[in-house]
This record gives C-alpha cells, sequence and structure tokens, in this order.
C-alpha cells in the first residue's frame, strides 16, 4: 500500500464524514414545498405510552385526510431534552411550524417574538377553560392553544379522615385531629418552600380571593392579606404536622400524614405500590372561594414557519371538541375543550375536574419561573420554619419581586 | 488498515532516511492527518464551545434569541447584584463549606481503607471490589439510597445514632446538617482516591520499613514518620484533584434533592446550592445562559488560584 493510498483514504472518510453531517441537517426540509402539497412540522414529546402514540397517529390521518396535500411530520423528543432542543432549534432558525410549549415559557417565546399570535377568529374562546386557555395570554394577548391541563387536589386517607375537608377552617380541624389521636401521624404533609411547593402556593392564595400578580402583569400582590393569610394557614397546620414525620420517604403513602397535595400523576402509582391505602381525592379547601391551579401541555405557531394558517389549522384541529379528549389523554391530562369526551378514569377524576374549572394560570410573567424558585419558595421557606412571619417573609419577597421585575407599583 | 499504515509510520523515517533525505513537507501532511481525528475532536468538542462559552459570558443569551453584547455586566451583576442573584454568594459558600468538609473527610476514608486493604491477606480482591462498589454505581440510585439511608423515620443512620443514644435527625431537611450529610456520602464514595492510595502504599519501599522496625519504630511510628510521608506526592495529587472536583460538585446534590419529580432549588433554605447546581438552574431553568456562562469562567478562574496556592504552599515532595 502506498503512502498516496493512506493519505487518499483518509481525505476520503473525512470528506465523506463532512458530507454525512451537512446531509443530516438538509434532509426532510426541501420535500413538500412545491406542486400544492405541504408538510407541516409538529414537535411533541415522546409517547407516554403505545397506545398514545396510537392515538396521535390516527389524528395524524384524520387531519391528512380533511386537508388533502398536507402531510404532518410528528417529531417526537424525550420530554427532559425537548425544552433545550426546541430552544437551539429556535435560535438557529430551524424552529418547526408548531410544537408543544411548556406553560411558564409561552410568555418567555412571546417576548422574544420568535412565536405568533393567535388569529382571531380561529377557536371560540368560551369552548375552552379559561384557566388553561389563560395559560397561553402573555400581555393580554392570546399565544397559543392548550392541548391538555392537569391540576393538584386534596389526597385524603379514608381511614384517618372520613370526610374530606372543604374549608380552611375544616382542613385544620380534621389535621388536628389526626394529630391528637395519634402522635405519631401528621395531619397533613404541608408543601415546603421548595420550587414545588412555590408552584403551588397561588391555588391556596386564589381560595382566599387573592392573587399573585395582578391581571394586567403590572402589581406584585402576594405581599396582600389573602396571600398572607394563606401562608399562615400553612404554617398553623405546621403545629399538627410535624415535619419530623412529613420528611420521611412517602409519608402519605405509607399512612404517616392523613392528606397531601398532589396530582393525577400519583394515582396510578400509589394504586400499584399501595393497593392497600384506601383513600380519596377532593378539590382543595378554600377559604372563601374555590380554586386551585393549573399545569399542562400548550402548543404554538413558531414564527420561522412558512405554513403559518395550516399550523394554526393543525393545532386547533388537535384541542377541538371531537379530537381533544383523546388527544390530552394521550399528553396525559385533561382535555382544554369543554364539549370534549374525557377519557373515563378512576372515580378521583371528578374532583379534578371540578378543580380545573376553577384553575388559575400562573402569572404571565417572562422569569416567572425564576421568582418562583428564588424569591418565592424561599420567603415560604422562611416562614414555616419561623424565622420569618408569614407577613415579614412575603413583605420581602414582594420587595426583591418587584426590584428583579422592574416594577415599582 | 491500523496494522499496515503503523508498520509504514514506523519504517518510514528508516527508509526515506536512505532514499531521499530532502524536505519532510509530505510527511508532515501524514502526521498532521494522522492526529487529525483527535485534533478534529479537540478543536470542535473542547476549544470551540469554550471559546464560544467564553464569547456568551459577555452577553444577554438566552438560549434562543440574538444574544447582546453586555460586555461585563453579567460578571459585575453577579459579583455584586443580589436582586438579580439572591444567591450567587450562598452558592459560593455552599461550595466552599462542602469542599471543606468533604475533601478531607475523602482523603482519610480513602487512606483508612487503602491501608486496611495493603494489610488485608486474604480475600483482598473481595473487598477491593465491594470498597470500589460506590463509585460506580449509578448516580441515581446513590441518591435514593442515601435518602433512605438518611430517613428521618426509617433511616438506618438515625437507628444506629439511636443505639449510642444520639436522637435521630432530620439530616437532608435541617440545613445546619445539609453539607456535613452531603460530604458523608462524598468519603463514602472515595474508592478512585483509595485505589491511588493504595498504589501509593505499594510504592513505599520495604526496605525503609525494615530498616524502621529495625529501629524499633511500632506501628504508629512507622506510619507517621515512614508511610504517611513517603506518600506525600499522592495525597498532593489525590487533594489537588479533590478540590478541583469538590468545587464542581453537582450530580450528588442533584439527585439527593430533585426526589419525588420535584423541581431542584438546591434543600431546605438554599443550603444544599452548590455553585454548579446554581449555574445549571441558570443555564436551563432560568434562561440565562450569558449569566452561567459567566458563571462558568469565575469558577475557573477561582480553581486556577486555588490550584496554584497549593501548589506554592502544599508540600509536594516524598521525604
Amino acid at each position: 500500500m502506498s503512502r498516496g493510498l493512506v493519505r487518499g483514504a483518509a481525505v476520503a472518510v473525512l470528506v465523506s464524514g463532512l458530507a454525512a453531517c451537512g446531509g443530516g441537517q438538509g434532509g426532510g426540509q426541501g420535500d413538500g414545498q412545491g406542486g400544492g402539497s405541504k408538510e407541516l412540522t409538529f414537535w411533541m414529546y415522546q409517547d407516554r405510552t403505545p397506545q398514545a402514540g396510537q392515538v396521535m397517529e390516527k389524528v395524524r390521518q384524520d387531519f391528512e385526510k380533511a386537508n388533502p396535500g398536507v402531510t404532518v411530520k410528528l417529531v417526537k423528543i424525550p420530554k427532559d431534552d425537548y425544552n433545550t432542543k426546541l430552544g437551539s432549534a429556535v435560535a438557529s432558525k430551524s424552529a418547526p411550524d408548531a410544537g408543544i410549549l411548556d406553560q411558564p415559557l409561552v410568555s418567555k417565546y412571546a417576548l422574544d417574538g420568535t412565536i405568533k399570535e393567535v388569529p382571531a377568529g380561529l377557536i371560540d374562546e368560551a369552548d375552552y377553560y379559561k384557566g388553561a386557555l389563560d395559560t397561553n395570554r402573555a400581555g393580554g394577548k392570546l399565544y397559543g392553544l392548550p392541548q391538555d391541563q392537569t391540576t393538584v387536589a386534596l389526597f385524603y386517607n379514608r381511614k384517618l379522615v372520613p370526610t374530606p375537608p372543604k374549608t380552611w377552617d375544616e382542613l385544620q380541624q380534621a389535621a388536628a385531629r389526626v394529630h391528637a389521636a395519634d402522635a405519631n401521624v401528621a395531619g397533613m404533609n404541608v408543601p415546603k418552600g421548595d420550587g414545588y411547593g412555590a408552584w403551588m402556593f397561588p391555588g391556596v392564595v386564589h381560595g382566599a380571593g387573592g392573587q399573585l400578580v395582578d391581571d394586567a402583569g403590572k402589581k406584585v400582590l402576594f405581599d396582600q392579606p389573602p396571600a398572607v393569610e394563606a401562608l399562615q394557614l400553612w404554617v398553623d397546620l405546621l403545629q399538627s404536622s410535624p415535619r419530623k414525620i412529613t420528611d420521611s420517604d412517602k409519608p402519605f403513602e405509607n399512612g404517616l400524614a392523613a392528606m397531601t397535595i398532589s396530582g393525577p400523576w400519583d394515582v396510578p402509582t400509589i394504586r400499584e405500590q399501595f393497593p392497600d391505602l384506601d383513600f380519596g381525592v377532593a378539590p382543595l379547601p378554600y377559604k372563601s372561594e374555590p380554586a386551585g391551579n393549573i399545569g399542562g401541555e400548550d402548543s404554538v405557531v413558531f414564527a420561522t414557519g412558512k405554513n403559518q394558517d395550516l399550523a394554526w389549522k393543525w393545532l386547533a384541529f388537535l384541542s377541538d371538541a371531537a379530537n381533544n379528549g383523546a388527544v390530552a389523554d394521550a399528553f396525559g391530562g385533561f382535555p382544554v375543550h369543554l364539549k370534549a369526551q374525557v377519557v373515563a378514569g378512576g372515580p378521583e377524576q371528578a374532583a379534578f375536574l371540578e378543580q380545573l374549572k376553577v384553575a388559575h394560570a400562573r402569572p404571565a410573567v417572562p422569569q416567572w419561573i425564576q421568582v418562583n424558585d428564588e424569591i418565592i419558595a424561599p420567603a415560604i421557606e422562611s416562614a414555616l420554619t419561623g424565622k420569618a412571619t408569614a407577613q415579614q417573609a412575603l413583605t420581602d419577597a414582594a420587595g426583591k419581586t418587584r426590584s428583579l421585575l422592574g416594577w415599582n407599583g | 488498515m491500523t496494522a499496515p499504515v503503523l508498520e509504514r509510520v514506523a519504517a518510514g523515517p528508516g527508509r526515506r532516511a536512505r532514499r531521499r533525505p530532502g524536505p519532510r513537507r509530505r510527511d508532515h501532511l501524514t502526521g498532521w492527518l494522522l492526529i487529525a481525528p483527535a485534533l478534529a475532536y479537540f478543536l470542535v468538542f473542547l476549544l470551540y464551545p469554550a471559546l464560544s462559552a467564553l464569547y456568551y459570558s459577555f452577553t444577554d443569551w438566552n438560549l434562543r434569541a440574538e444574544a447582546n453584547w453586555v460586555g461585563l455586566a453579567n460578571y459585575a451583576d453577579l459579583l455584586f447584584d443580589d436582586v438579580k442573584y439572591p444567591h450567587f454568594w450562598k452558592s459560593v459558600s455552599v461550595t466552599l463549606q462542602y469542599t471543606l468538609i468533604a475533601v478531607p473527610l475523602t482523603l482519610v476514608s480513602a487512606l483508612v481503607q487503602a491501608l486496611l486493604l495493603n494489610a488485608v491477606r486474604r480475600g483482598a480482591n473481595l473487598f477491593r471490589l465491594l470498597l470500589f462498589l460506590p463509585v460506580v454505581t449509578a448516580e441515581a440510585a446513590v441518591g435514593a439510597i442515601w435518602r433512605w439511608l438518611y430517613d428521618p423515620q426509617y433511616g438506618l443512620i438515625n437507628t444506629l445514632l439511636g443505639l449510642v443514644g444520639i436522637p435521630g435527625q432530620n439530616w437532608l431537611n435541617t440545613p445546619e446538617l445539609v453539607i456535613p450529610a452531603l460530604a458523608f456520602i462524598a468519603a463514602w464514595q472515595c474508592g478512585i482516591s483509595m485505589i491511588i492510595y493504595l498504589a501509593g502504599l505499594k510504592g513505599v519501599p520495604a526496605t525503609i520499613q525494615e530498616a524502621a522496625v529495625i529501629d524499633g519504630a511500632g506501628p504508629w511510628q512507622r506510619f507517621w514518620r515512614v508511610t504517611f510521608p513517603m506518600l506525600r506526592p499522592t495525597t498532593f495529587y489525590l487533594l489537588v484533584t479533590g478540590v478541583i472536583a469538590a468545587l464542581q460538585v453537582f450530580g450528588l446534590v442533584y439527585v439527593i434533592f430533585s426526589g419525588n419529580g420535584r423541581s431542584v432549588t438546591g434543600g431546605p433554605e438554599q443550603s444544599g446550592l452548590t455553585y454548579v447546581l446554581h449555574l445549571y438552574l441558570f443555564a436551563f431553568r432560568y434562561d440565562a445562559m450569558g449569566a452561567a456562562c459567566a458563571m462558568s469562567f469565575i469558577l475557573l478562574v477561582f480553581i486556577m488560584i486555588v490550584t496554584a496556592l497549593q501548589f506554592r504552599f502544599v508540600r509536594q515532595e516524598a521525604a
């Protein structure tokens, strides 16, 4: 073998490697543009179950049948990598036509101008759950359509709490009774001052008729009485719910905490791993009005897309009365369309659906996740550990939030 | 194809010397081609990302929109603006405390394990395997197991403490106890340091030990006056690499505090918010990639200073 041959081979390998890289990026773009046929790319999370994949496949085919000449390409990405992948795609101007977008990201993308506003007349807003639709709003404008929604509610151990409390007072009494009867059992697994606890907190504040931020997204309101009372409720509950018990692994499932706040995703796991636990689910107790918070998947159209009208049509199709029942179930949540058929589930479903009717979207502030994690969570924790009163902690947090967001109202 | 290529290279210079002692440009080309894969890897996956990160540290990049040049604002805000970055200094302090506790604890635990292994006559392989196991166990499993061990209700640690009359603690939920609890896990995972110490121990000449015995030195004196000084280069190496690793601790805190699918905000009252966890949150949760890049360069400079100080002030030669 000559020296030249070695070099030639090395060069050939390098060149073909480069060509392969280039090819990978170029593929899948060009086709579908010409000849009246259109291709629509839709990014979504990887299927939770094989059945969910079948549902999406059927909806895709139905849409293609209803829109001759249109091909919909579903791109499924693992949930953990989704936001990063989508961010890089948007940064490199190779975003899909449409895609799923996590609720708190909608206002961020809207701020950047990387997603489009929902065209007037696409949907009738009255057909949708208000809370779910509101998760798509930023600055008062609608930037996407919800596809599924979920929420948290009160899980209660039927042996320890025969009838679920409806109000804050009943909740306190129920918790106190449980702990008085057995000092080794906590009344309630009180949320903590971490990102998750801070995410649940607004639902409680709304239950006292308050909100964290005003509707216009201009004023911090969580130093006002409703929020202070909500935090005080958690502080008071700790008397009948010592952390030493509830910080244990799965306190509710193990029967060490009589009540906890959690979502539908926990129900199958509990049923499977703790078949003997007799528990029920009820809407969150409230002070002056029933309320809760909301999570789930939204869907948006990206500004770089070439087939925006078609993309909106596809998103509306997914969330309409005929399809959203199955689609929402495939995504792991409840329908967002009021007339959609809910896929039948366990006895706890009614409580979650009732809760969703009164659920409130989190504030549409682009930096909300940071405020939630870095300001509100530590404030909750300092009140719960007794290092500050509820009022002090929230006043301090509200001041920090105003400075961070530059709101001086 | 590899073998002939290697033969060719090995045989090359001799034959060429006979045939054509002239310019060597063609050989340079072959050389470059041979190192091309490694060089390409270095340029594409190490140097280019590092330089881009340096560039982005001077921008407000959020991973999506155009990055705008902001000069030194990220660095200044991180260091001085506690409205924008309320927990930056907290994360520095958490990381320093962790390093100060975890590194000595790891070194002691590794050395003790290595001495024991060195003394064992039978079953050394089995013990070595068992002591090394924590290193090769998946981090997620380590996190789950230690959450159970530290459990305030059923935890084995509290049970053991109870036997000697110490009241049980709520380890991972008491701010003051979080760092010691994490450092203890790190010390348990000291297998790699242990293997390096073991290699160091094998390198201590038996003749010196024997001479010490003849001079009447007891086991304790032999350890402090012979073995330990002879291990000084090993200890120095482990100290330097251990400090660098501890300053970058991430996986452990992430798995310990991310149980039940919760968002990670760094444990009770941010007591477990280590520097790199804080950096990670800004990069991937709060969409502030520019600030996160700046944090990584602040860390880089800090690590370089700490390492230089260690080279300057810690004795490294065997004596």
